[in-house]
């Protein structure tokens, strides 16, 4: 019993278990100090199943129908009995929506109060007994100090912020997004967002990627990696006009980069345009880059058509 | 004997090195995708297509371990971009695995329980869907 007591003052003392007072969460002075996720179903969870039914929950606000059932075979791993995260963004994916990780309480309050439900990776327990689970934050009341989540069995649940941050600082903070391609994050940055859309890619899913690279330039107009992937995707659309528009935005932007240029010869060759394309293909291999042998096998295709 | 299968077989030799010759150009002679294109920018084209060439492979192979299908596992593999595959790779034993939050603790000592709800109660933990933490 002694020991016990010992042994449970000895854990309440150890670094990052955090009986320190974490405080109400920190928010940036332009969100509110309420908020609630309208449109955001709750599944209840089967066993072991928090992954599929935290994301069935995001996709549906997405206006993606689905339900848990559907997107276990696509998330869950049965030798771990638990997802993974990384399969919980592939298979945002593979029903066409970005997956946009975030982190901290700043970024999880405003995505909240602009109305987006956040995933989040949770350990209910401490790390030599983890219960790792996955809830859907769908809302805050800074003066109550209260977080409001859809978790396991319960809808609606309210955590005291300081008992939400204890469990979340386990995974360090890790949120998911869950977004229609035409909505960017709060907080977005170029880069994220971009590798974001290019998981679309990955995915098969072009017309998203397309919707969610034509949205980045709404924001970043001078975006070379944004008109790349608008080509890409159009390419992968057939719309060859649109692709070649893009990809010579993008020669404009960059005219030292060959990568354009390179994709820019082989819509144009598409096109029924040689001498065009060869001019291109052949621009690329002068401007060099890590891509020089994509480039140098582009040009002998065309010099061989 | 010999002589008389030599022919035969050194043809289908010199064609499907051919076959294979004409596959690698084709592979290779393509539009650069966006992510190997923001890769670029990011100047982490090296390390990471050789880290995602092992990882791709690597992260399929334990999926299927954890009992995923080979099918699905290749699946979930290919929506993911190599910098997702090569952070994967490394740490593939120890990622969480978010599971559960329902079943109370089946199986564990009387005495875990104990700290569990105690911790519960300072709102350390949450494993009790019943305890309600102090503010």
């Amino acid at each position: 019993m002694i020991a016990g007591l010992l042994f449970l003052g000895l854990l309440l003392f150890l670094p990052g278990c955090g009986l320190l007072p974490i405080g109400p969460l920190t928010q940036s002075p332009d969100v509110p100090a309420t908020a609630m996720v309208a449109g955001v179903p709750f599944f209840a969870q089967d066993e072991l199943q928090c992954g599929p039914a935290a994301l069935a929950m995001a996709l549906n606000w997405s206006g993606v129908a689905v339900q848990p059932s559907d997107l276990s075979p696509e998330v869950y791993s049965p030798g771990l009995k638990g997802s993974l995260q990384n399969s919980l963004i592939g298979s945002a994916r593979r029903h066409g929506r970005v997956a946009y990780p975030i982190t901290g309480s700043e970024a999880l309050l405003a995505e909240v109060a602009a109305g987006r439900p956040v995933i989040v990776l949770v350990n209910l327990s401490f790390s030599w007994y983890p219960k790792w689970h996955y809830a859907v934050v769908i809302g805050f009341d800074q003066p109550q100090g209260e977080v409001l989540l859809h978790s396991g069995l319960t809808a609606r649940e309210i955590l005291s912020s300081r008992t939400f941050m204890n469990l979340w600082q386990r995974s360090e903070y890790w949120g998911l997004l869950v977004l229609p391609p035409d909505q960017l994050p709060v907080g977005s940055d170029e880069v994220a967002w971009l590798s974001a859309v290019a998981g679309l890619e990955l995915a098969g899913q072009w017309q998203a990627a397309e919707t969610g690279y034509a949205s980045a330039l709404k924001r970043w107009e001078t975006s070379f990696a944004a008109w790349m992937g608008l080509g890409n995707s159009r390419y992968s659309l057939h719309d060859l006009d649109g692709s070649a528009e893009a990809f010579h935005q993008a020669t404009l932007l960059q005219p030292d980069n060959g990568l354009a240029f390179n994709n820019l010869a082989h819509v144009l060759a598409e096109q029924g345009k040689r001498e065009a394309a060869q001019v291109a293909a052949q621009r690329a291999v002068d401007l060099g880059g890590p891509y020089l042998e994509t480039f140098r096998q582009t040009l002998e295709e065309l010099k061989l058509k | 004997m010999f002589k008389k299968i030599l022919k035969p077989v050194s043809l289908l030799l010199v064609c499907s090195f051919l076959l294979l010759d004409l596959s690698v150009q084709t592979a290779n002679a393509q539009l650069v995708d966006t992510n190997s294109v923001i890769a670029v920018q990011q100047e982490e084209v090296n390390r990471e297509r050789v880290a995602a060439f092992l990882g791709r492979e690597d992260v399929q192979q334990v999926m299927v371990q954890q009992g995923v299908d080979i099918a699905e596992a290749q699946k979930r593999v290919a929506s993911l971009s190599d910098a997702e595959l090569a952070k994967m790779a490394n740490s593939m034993d120890q990622l969480p695995a978010g599971a559960s939050g329902v079943g109370a603790v089946v199986g564990a000592v009387v005495f875990i329980f104990v700290v569990l709800l105690i911790t519960d109660l300072l709102g350390l933990t949450h494993v009790f869907p019943f305890v309600h933490a102090q503010r």
